[in-house]
Protein backbone atom coordinates (compact mmCIF):
# COMPACT_ATOMS: atom_id res chain seq x y z
CA UNK A 1 0.00 0.00 0.00
CA UNK A 2 1.39 3.49 -0.77
CA UNK A 3 1.58 5.64 2.21
CA UNK A 4 0.90 9.54 1.67
CA UNK A 5 1.69 11.83 4.33
CA UNK A 6 -1.28 14.42 4.81
CA UNK A 7 -0.01 17.86 4.88
CA UNK A 8 -3.15 20.05 5.01
CA UNK A 9 -2.99 21.68 8.75
CA UNK A 10 -7.26 21.05 9.14
CA UNK A 11 -7.08 16.95 9.14
CA UNK A 12 -3.16 17.03 11.07
CA UNK A 13 -4.66 14.66 13.45
CA UNK A 14 -5.64 12.03 11.04
CA UNK A 15 -2.98 9.26 12.25
CA UNK A 16 -0.70 6.99 10.01
CA UNK A 17 -1.66 3.63 8.61
CA UNK A 18 -2.21 1.37 11.99
CA UNK A 19 0.53 -1.53 11.71
CA UNK A 20 2.59 0.06 9.54
CA UNK A 21 5.66 -1.08 11.25
CA UNK A 22 7.07 -4.37 9.47
CA UNK A 23 8.80 -4.81 12.58
CA UNK A 24 7.47 -6.39 15.76
CA UNK A 25 8.49 -5.27 19.16
CA UNK A 26 11.06 -2.54 17.18
CA UNK A 27 10.31 -0.30 21.02
CA UNK A 28 12.26 -3.65 22.28
CA UNK A 29 9.62 -3.48 25.20
CA UNK A 30 8.78 -7.30 25.49
CA UNK A 31 11.62 -9.25 26.48
CA UNK A 32 10.08 -12.96 27.67
CA UNK A 33 12.81 -15.07 27.87
CA UNK A 34 15.14 -12.75 30.21
CA UNK A 35 16.41 -9.17 30.32
CA UNK A 36 20.31 -9.59 30.56
CA UNK A 37 22.39 -12.39 29.52
CA UNK A 38 25.67 -12.71 30.32
CA UNK A 39 28.49 -14.79 27.97
CA UNK A 40 26.88 -14.24 24.92
CA UNK A 41 29.46 -15.29 22.03
CA UNK A 42 30.95 -17.75 19.65
CA UNK A 43 28.27 -20.78 19.34
CA UNK A 44 25.49 -18.29 21.14
CA UNK A 45 23.50 -17.25 18.20
CA UNK A 46 19.66 -17.06 19.45
CA UNK A 47 17.20 -15.43 20.80
CA UNK A 48 18.35 -14.09 24.90
CA UNK A 49 16.36 -11.26 25.46
CA UNK A 50 14.57 -9.09 24.01
CA UNK A 51 11.95 -10.74 21.74
CA UNK A 52 12.40 -11.40 17.76
CA UNK A 53 15.63 -9.72 17.75
CA UNK A 54 18.24 -12.41 17.70
CA UNK A 55 21.94 -12.19 18.09
CA UNK A 56 24.30 -14.05 15.20
CA UNK A 57 27.59 -15.21 15.04
CA UNK A 58 29.33 -16.79 12.46
CA UNK A 59 32.61 -17.93 12.12
CA UNK A 60 35.11 -18.06 15.72
CA UNK A 61 34.68 -14.45 16.86
CA UNK A 62 36.23 -14.42 20.48
CA UNK A 63 34.25 -11.44 21.04
CA UNK A 64 31.89 -11.98 24.64
CA UNK A 65 28.83 -10.07 25.34
CA UNK A 66 26.23 -8.56 27.92
CA UNK A 67 22.74 -8.86 25.77
CA UNK A 68 20.35 -6.90 27.86
CA UNK A 69 16.96 -4.76 28.02
CA UNK A 70 18.10 -1.63 28.80
CA UNK A 71 16.28 1.39 30.40
CA UNK A 72 18.99 3.84 28.66
CA UNK A 73 16.45 5.39 25.83
CA UNK A 74 16.20 8.82 24.26
CA UNK A 75 15.10 11.21 26.38
CA UNK A 76 11.35 12.95 25.57
CA UNK A 77 10.62 10.01 22.47
CA UNK A 78 8.19 7.97 24.27
CA UNK A 79 10.49 4.86 24.95
CA UNK A 80 10.74 3.01 27.69
CA UNK A 81 13.16 0.46 27.02
CA UNK A 82 16.54 -0.34 24.48
CA UNK A 83 18.16 -3.35 23.55
CA UNK A 84 21.54 -3.40 24.72
CA UNK A 85 24.84 -5.41 23.43
CA UNK A 86 27.94 -4.74 26.11
CA UNK A 87 31.40 -6.15 25.23
CA UNK A 88 32.35 -8.27 28.29
CA UNK A 89 35.60 -10.01 25.89
CA UNK A 90 36.82 -7.95 22.89
CA UNK A 91 38.34 -9.47 19.56
CA UNK A 92 40.22 -6.68 18.10
CA UNK A 93 41.05 -8.82 14.87
CA UNK A 94 38.25 -10.95 13.68
CA UNK A 95 39.26 -13.46 11.36
CA UNK A 96 38.00 -13.64 7.54
CA UNK A 97 34.89 -15.44 8.14
CA UNK A 98 33.61 -14.19 12.00
CA UNK A 99 30.46 -12.38 11.68
CA UNK A 100 28.59 -10.98 14.60
CA UNK A 101 24.62 -8.72 13.93
CA UNK A 102 21.90 -8.45 15.39
CA UNK A 103 18.59 -9.47 13.01
CA UNK A 104 15.08 -9.80 12.92
CA UNK A 105 13.19 -11.82 10.61
CA UNK A 106 9.82 -11.05 8.71
CA UNK A 107 7.22 -13.60 7.71
CA UNK A 108 6.71 -13.35 3.29
CA UNK A 109 2.71 -13.17 3.71
CA UNK A 110 3.52 -10.02 6.08
CA UNK A 111 5.26 -8.36 3.07
CA UNK A 112 2.99 -8.88 0.10
CA UNK A 113 1.66 -5.25 0.04
CA UNK A 114 5.36 -4.32 -0.76
CA UNK A 115 4.81 -5.56 -4.12
CA UNK A 116 8.58 -6.96 -4.08
CA UNK A 117 9.87 -8.51 -7.37
CA UNK A 118 6.91 -5.83 -9.62
CA UNK A 119 7.19 -3.01 -11.14
CA UNK A 120 5.31 -1.15 -8.28
CA UNK A 121 7.32 -2.53 -5.99
CA UNK A 122 7.48 -0.14 -2.89
CA UNK A 123 10.41 1.90 -1.61
CA UNK A 124 10.86 0.94 2.23
CA UNK A 125 12.18 2.87 4.81
CA UNK A 126 13.97 2.47 8.01
CA UNK A 127 14.25 4.71 11.28
CA UNK A 128 15.41 3.95 14.79
CA UNK A 129 17.12 5.06 17.73
CA UNK A 130 20.97 3.98 17.97
CA UNK A 131 23.56 5.15 21.12
CA UNK A 132 27.30 3.87 20.87
CA UNK A 133 30.77 5.03 22.44
CA UNK A 134 32.35 3.93 19.00
CA UNK A 135 31.55 6.45 16.43
CA UNK A 136 31.91 5.72 12.79
CA UNK A 137 30.40 3.87 9.91
CA UNK A 138 27.39 0.92 10.72
CA UNK A 139 25.76 -1.48 8.22
CA UNK A 140 22.22 -2.32 8.03
CA UNK A 141 21.54 -4.68 5.85
CA UNK A 142 18.17 -6.31 4.38
CA UNK A 143 18.18 -9.69 2.78
CA UNK A 144 15.65 -11.28 0.70
CA UNK A 145 15.92 -15.46 1.82
CA UNK A 146 13.93 -16.29 -1.17
CA UNK A 147 15.63 -14.97 -3.84
CA UNK A 148 18.74 -14.49 -2.50
CA UNK A 149 19.06 -11.21 -3.03
CA UNK A 150 20.37 -7.66 -0.68
CA UNK A 151 20.62 -4.21 -0.34
CA UNK A 152 23.21 -2.55 2.66
CA UNK A 153 22.87 0.63 3.75
CA UNK A 154 25.37 2.66 6.30
CA UNK A 155 24.61 4.70 8.66
CA UNK A 156 27.14 7.01 10.62
CA UNK A 157 26.78 7.60 14.52
CA UNK A 158 28.35 10.82 15.09
CA UNK A 159 28.48 11.78 18.36
CA UNK A 160 29.77 9.33 21.47
CA UNK A 161 27.27 8.33 23.77
CA UNK A 162 24.74 10.09 22.18
CA UNK A 163 21.11 9.09 21.32
CA UNK A 164 20.84 9.81 17.36
CA UNK A 165 17.58 9.03 15.39
CA UNK A 166 18.87 7.57 11.85
CA UNK A 167 16.38 7.14 8.88
CA UNK A 168 17.85 5.27 5.72
CA UNK A 169 15.21 4.42 2.47
CA UNK A 170 15.50 1.61 0.48
CA UNK A 171 14.55 1.57 -3.22
CA UNK A 172 11.80 -1.38 -4.22
CA UNK A 173 12.76 -4.40 -5.64
CA UNK A 174 11.27 -4.66 -8.92
CA UNK A 175 12.90 -8.26 -8.80
CA UNK A 176 12.22 -11.44 -6.63
CA UNK A 177 8.96 -12.03 -5.71
CA UNK A 178 8.43 -12.83 -2.15
CA UNK A 179 7.11 -16.22 -1.18
CA UNK A 180 3.28 -16.26 0.49
CA UNK A 181 3.89 -18.04 3.48
CA UNK A 182 4.98 -18.38 6.95
CA UNK A 183 8.61 -18.52 6.24
CA UNK A 184 11.46 -15.88 6.97
CA UNK A 185 11.29 -14.06 3.39
CA UNK A 186 13.19 -10.80 5.10
CA UNK A 187 15.98 -11.26 7.40
CA UNK A 188 16.66 -7.19 8.74
CA UNK A 189 20.31 -6.89 9.85
CA UNK A 190 22.16 -4.55 12.15
CA UNK A 191 25.86 -5.57 11.68
CA UNK A 192 28.16 -5.47 14.55
CA UNK A 193 31.70 -6.67 13.41
CA UNK A 194 32.36 -8.50 9.86
CA UNK A 195 35.33 -9.83 8.71
CA UNK A 196 37.03 -9.75 5.43
CA UNK A 197 34.30 -11.99 3.77
CA UNK A 198 31.27 -9.98 4.66
CA UNK A 199 33.65 -6.51 3.93
CA UNK A 200 36.20 -7.17 1.49
CA UNK A 201 34.17 -6.11 -1.63
CA UNK A 202 31.55 -2.85 -2.34
CA UNK A 203 29.16 -1.72 -0.35
CA UNK A 204 25.87 -3.26 -2.23
CA UNK A 205 23.52 -0.32 -2.13
CA UNK A 206 21.08 -0.83 -4.71
CA UNK A 207 19.48 -4.43 -4.99
CA UNK A 208 21.21 -7.20 -6.72
CA UNK A 209 22.08 -10.96 -5.86
CA UNK A 210 23.77 -11.45 -2.62
CA UNK A 211 27.53 -11.19 -3.07
CA UNK A 212 28.64 -12.23 0.93
CA UNK A 213 31.80 -9.74 0.68
CA UNK A 214 29.69 -7.22 -0.45
CA UNK A 215 27.41 -7.32 3.07
CA UNK A 216 28.85 -4.92 6.10
CA UNK A 217 31.71 -3.21 3.45
CA UNK A 218 32.95 -0.65 6.04
CA UNK A 219 31.57 -1.57 9.54
CA UNK A 220 33.17 -0.81 12.29
CA UNK A 221 33.98 -3.78 14.69
CA UNK A 222 31.96 -3.08 18.01
CA UNK A 223 34.01 -5.93 19.80
CA UNK A 224 37.37 -4.73 19.80
CA UNK A 225 37.41 -3.04 23.43
CA UNK A 226 35.64 -4.36 26.43
CA UNK A 227 34.58 -0.82 27.12
CA UNK A 228 31.77 -0.63 23.97
CA UNK A 229 29.04 -0.89 23.92
CA UNK A 230 25.64 -0.49 21.19
CA UNK A 231 21.78 0.70 21.87
CA UNK A 232 18.92 0.50 19.43
CA UNK A 233 15.46 0.91 20.14
CA UNK A 234 12.48 2.35 18.00
CA UNK A 235 12.98 0.50 14.89
CA UNK A 236 10.58 1.14 12.19
CA UNK A 237 10.60 -0.13 8.87
CA UNK A 238 8.18 0.97 7.09
CA UNK A 239 6.71 1.21 2.88
CA UNK A 240 7.14 4.75 1.26
CA UNK A 241 10.01 7.06 1.39
CA UNK A 242 8.84 9.28 4.54
CA UNK A 243 9.26 7.88 7.84
CA UNK A 244 6.32 8.39 10.50
CA UNK A 245 6.22 8.71 14.03
CA UNK A 246 7.41 5.04 15.78
CA UNK A 247 4.31 3.36 15.69
CA UNK A 248 3.62 2.84 19.02
CA UNK A 249 1.46 0.08 20.25
CA UNK A 250 -1.03 -1.06 23.20
CA UNK A 251 1.56 -3.69 25.37
CA UNK A 252 -1.27 -6.45 25.10
CA UNK A 253 -1.17 -6.12 21.14
CA UNK A 254 2.81 -5.72 21.24
CA UNK A 255 2.27 -9.25 23.55
CA UNK A 256 0.51 -11.03 20.84
CA UNK A 257 2.10 -10.40 17.74
CA UNK A 258 5.61 -11.71 20.21
CA UNK A 259 3.30 -14.49 21.27
CA UNK A 260 3.06 -15.75 17.60
CA UNK A 261 6.67 -16.86 17.87
CA UNK A 262 7.40 -17.81 21.34
CA UNK A 263 5.70 -17.78 24.56
CA UNK A 264 7.16 -18.49 27.77
CA UNK A 265 4.48 -20.89 29.79
CA UNK A 266 6.35 -21.73 33.13
CA UNK A 267 9.02 -19.62 34.68
CA UNK A 268 10.11 -20.77 38.31
CA UNK A 269 8.10 -22.75 40.88
CA UNK A 270 4.78 -22.78 42.35
CA UNK A 271 3.37 -22.07 38.56
CA UNK A 272 0.19 -23.87 37.12
CA UNK A 273 0.13 -25.71 33.80
CA UNK A 274 -3.47 -26.75 33.84
CA UNK A 275 -5.57 -30.03 34.53
CA UNK A 276 -3.77 -33.48 33.37
CA UNK A 277 -4.63 -37.36 33.33
CA UNK A 278 -3.12 -40.46 33.55
CA UNK A 279 -3.81 -42.11 29.93
CA UNK A 280 -2.65 -45.33 31.63
CA UNK A 281 -0.99 -46.74 34.63
CA UNK A 282 2.67 -45.17 33.30
CA UNK A 283 1.66 -42.49 31.07
CA UNK A 284 0.43 -38.65 31.91
CA UNK A 285 -0.73 -37.01 29.17
CA UNK A 286 -0.98 -32.94 29.19
CA UNK A 287 -2.79 -30.91 25.93
CA UNK A 288 -1.79 -27.33 26.59
CA UNK A 289 -3.65 -24.73 23.95
CA UNK A 290 -1.11 -21.25 23.56
CA UNK A 291 -2.40 -18.40 23.63
CA UNK A 292 -1.78 -17.48 20.26
CA UNK A 293 -1.84 -19.31 17.18
CA UNK A 294 2.02 -20.00 16.65
CA UNK A 295 3.89 -19.22 13.30
CA UNK A 296 4.90 -22.90 12.89
CA UNK A 297 4.28 -26.13 15.17
CA UNK A 298 6.61 -24.96 17.81
CA UNK A 299 9.05 -26.75 19.46
CA UNK A 300 9.08 -27.04 23.08
CA UNK A 301 11.92 -25.71 25.00
CA UNK A 302 12.19 -26.98 28.41
CA UNK A 303 14.64 -27.15 31.81
CA UNK A 304 14.89 -31.04 33.37
CA UNK A 305 16.14 -31.26 36.79
CA UNK A 306 15.31 -33.34 39.80
CA UNK A 307 11.34 -33.67 40.56
CA UNK A 308 10.46 -30.14 38.34
CA UNK A 309 7.09 -30.81 38.25
CA UNK A 310 4.00 -32.52 40.78
CA UNK A 311 1.33 -33.96 39.19
CA UNK A 312 -1.42 -33.90 41.79
CA UNK A 313 -3.70 -36.44 41.69
CA UNK A 314 -6.50 -38.82 44.19
CA UNK A 315 -5.35 -36.88 47.57
CA UNK A 316 -1.53 -37.12 46.45
CA UNK A 317 1.37 -36.17 44.07
CA UNK A 318 3.50 -37.75 42.09
CA UNK A 319 6.94 -36.07 41.09
CA UNK A 320 8.27 -35.67 37.55
CA UNK A 321 11.68 -34.40 36.07
CA UNK A 322 10.29 -32.92 32.78
CA UNK A 323 8.22 -33.79 30.07
CA UNK A 324 9.76 -36.66 27.83
CA UNK A 325 7.57 -36.37 24.33
CA UNK A 326 5.10 -34.45 22.19
CA UNK A 327 2.40 -36.49 20.50
CA UNK A 328 1.60 -36.43 16.57
CA UNK A 329 -1.65 -34.66 17.35
CA UNK A 330 0.74 -30.94 17.91
CA UNK A 331 -0.16 -28.07 15.87
CA UNK A 332 0.26 -24.21 15.78
CA UNK A 333 -2.43 -24.49 18.29
CA UNK A 334 -2.45 -27.03 20.72
CA UNK A 335 0.64 -28.84 21.88
CA UNK A 336 -0.26 -32.55 23.54
CA UNK A 337 2.76 -33.57 26.11
CA UNK A 338 3.55 -36.89 27.50
CA UNK A 339 5.27 -37.85 30.77
CA UNK A 340 6.14 -41.42 31.06
CA UNK A 341 9.23 -41.74 32.88
CA UNK A 342 9.36 -42.16 36.91
CA UNK A 343 5.70 -41.86 37.35
CA UNK A 344 3.13 -44.42 38.06
CA UNK A 345 -1.20 -43.57 39.00
CA UNK A 346 -4.09 -45.21 37.84
CA UNK A 347 -5.59 -44.93 34.40
CA UNK A 348 -8.27 -42.21 34.34
CA UNK A 349 -7.51 -40.60 37.27
CA UNK A 350 -7.33 -36.83 36.61
CA UNK A 351 -4.91 -33.85 38.21
CA UNK A 352 -3.74 -30.68 37.98
CA UNK A 353 0.14 -30.24 37.24
CA UNK A 354 1.85 -27.29 39.10
CA UNK A 355 5.78 -26.39 38.69
CA UNK A 356 7.69 -27.68 41.88
CA UNK A 357 11.50 -25.97 41.11
CA UNK A 358 12.72 -22.47 41.16
CA UNK A 359 14.59 -24.01 37.57
CA UNK A 360 11.74 -24.81 36.14
CA UNK A 361 10.88 -23.20 32.64
CA UNK A 362 9.09 -24.00 29.16
CA UNK A 363 8.66 -22.56 26.50
CA UNK A 364 6.85 -22.84 23.01
CA UNK A 365 9.48 -21.30 20.56
CA UNK A 366 8.28 -21.11 16.85
CA UNK A 367 10.67 -18.11 15.63
CA UNK A 368 11.95 -17.79 12.13
CA UNK B 1 25.74 -27.78 21.69
CA UNK B 2 24.06 -30.19 20.66
CA UNK B 3 24.76 -33.38 22.46
CA UNK B 4 22.23 -35.92 21.54
CA UNK B 5 18.76 -36.27 19.55
CA UNK B 6 16.63 -38.92 20.00
CA UNK B 7 13.66 -40.20 18.09
CA UNK B 8 10.40 -39.67 19.77
CA UNK B 9 6.73 -41.88 19.24
CA UNK B 10 3.58 -40.92 20.06
CA UNK B 11 2.58 -42.53 23.29
CA UNK B 12 -0.76 -43.76 21.94
CA UNK B 13 -0.06 -44.69 18.62
CA UNK B 14 3.29 -45.39 18.37
CA UNK B 15 3.84 -43.48 15.34
CA UNK B 16 6.89 -41.37 14.57
CA UNK B 17 6.58 -37.67 15.66
CA UNK B 18 9.20 -36.04 16.75
CA UNK B 19 12.77 -35.44 18.23
CA UNK B 20 14.60 -34.64 21.61
CA UNK B 21 17.27 -32.66 21.86
CA UNK B 22 20.10 -32.34 24.59
CA UNK B 23 23.04 -30.23 25.12
CA UNK B 24 26.06 -30.66 26.35
CA UNK B 25 26.88 -29.64 29.57
CA UNK B 26 23.21 -28.59 30.20
CA UNK B 27 19.88 -29.35 31.25
CA UNK B 28 17.84 -27.39 28.81
CA UNK B 29 15.76 -30.07 26.20
CA UNK B 30 14.20 -29.07 23.48
CA UNK B 31 11.08 -31.45 21.87
CA UNK B 32 10.73 -30.84 18.21
CA UNK B 33 7.97 -31.42 16.33
CA UNK B 34 7.78 -32.57 12.37
CA UNK B 35 7.13 -29.37 10.72
CA UNK B 36 9.50 -28.39 7.92
CA UNK B 37 8.76 -24.79 9.20
CA UNK B 38 9.91 -25.03 12.52
CA UNK B 39 13.64 -23.93 12.21
CA UNK B 40 14.91 -26.26 14.98
CA UNK B 41 13.46 -29.28 12.58
CA UNK B 42 15.52 -27.65 10.17
CA UNK B 43 18.39 -27.37 12.07
CA UNK B 44 18.15 -31.22 12.99
CA UNK B 45 18.38 -31.96 9.20
CA UNK B 46 21.37 -29.77 8.67
CA UNK B 47 22.79 -31.81 12.19
CA UNK B 48 22.56 -35.02 11.22
CA UNK B 49 23.77 -34.47 7.41
CA UNK B 50 27.02 -34.15 9.04
CA UNK B 51 29.60 -36.71 9.18
CA UNK B 52 29.46 -38.48 12.40
CA UNK B 53 26.63 -37.30 13.94
CA UNK B 54 23.48 -39.50 14.39
CA UNK B 55 20.16 -39.80 15.94
CA UNK B 56 19.14 -42.33 18.33
CA UNK B 57 16.12 -44.52 17.55
CA UNK B 58 15.30 -46.14 20.84
CA UNK B 59 11.84 -46.95 18.85
CA UNK B 60 8.26 -46.72 20.37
Amino acid sequence: MAITRIGNPAIANIREPNFRNIIINGDMSIAQRATSVTGVGDGDSGYHTVDRFKFVESGSPSTVFTQSQSTDVPTGQGFAKSLKMDVTTADASLGADDAIYVNTSVEGQNLQYIKKGTSSAESLTLSFWVKSNITGTYIFEIIDRDNDRAISKSYTISSANTWEKKTITYPGDTTGALDNDNARSFELIYWLGAGANFSSGTLQTSWGSRTTANDAVGQVNIGDNTSNEWYVTGVQLEAGEVASDFEFLPVDVNLNRCLRYYETMVTGTTQSLGQALYYNSTTIYYSHKYRITKRAVPTLDQVTSNDNYQFFRNNGADAFDGFDSLSNRTTTIFFELNVSANISGTAGQAGFLRANNSACFIAFDAEL
Amino acid sequence: MIDTIEKTYDMIDNTFCGYRVTYQNSNKQKLVPLDEANTDYQAIKEWAAIDGNNITDNGA
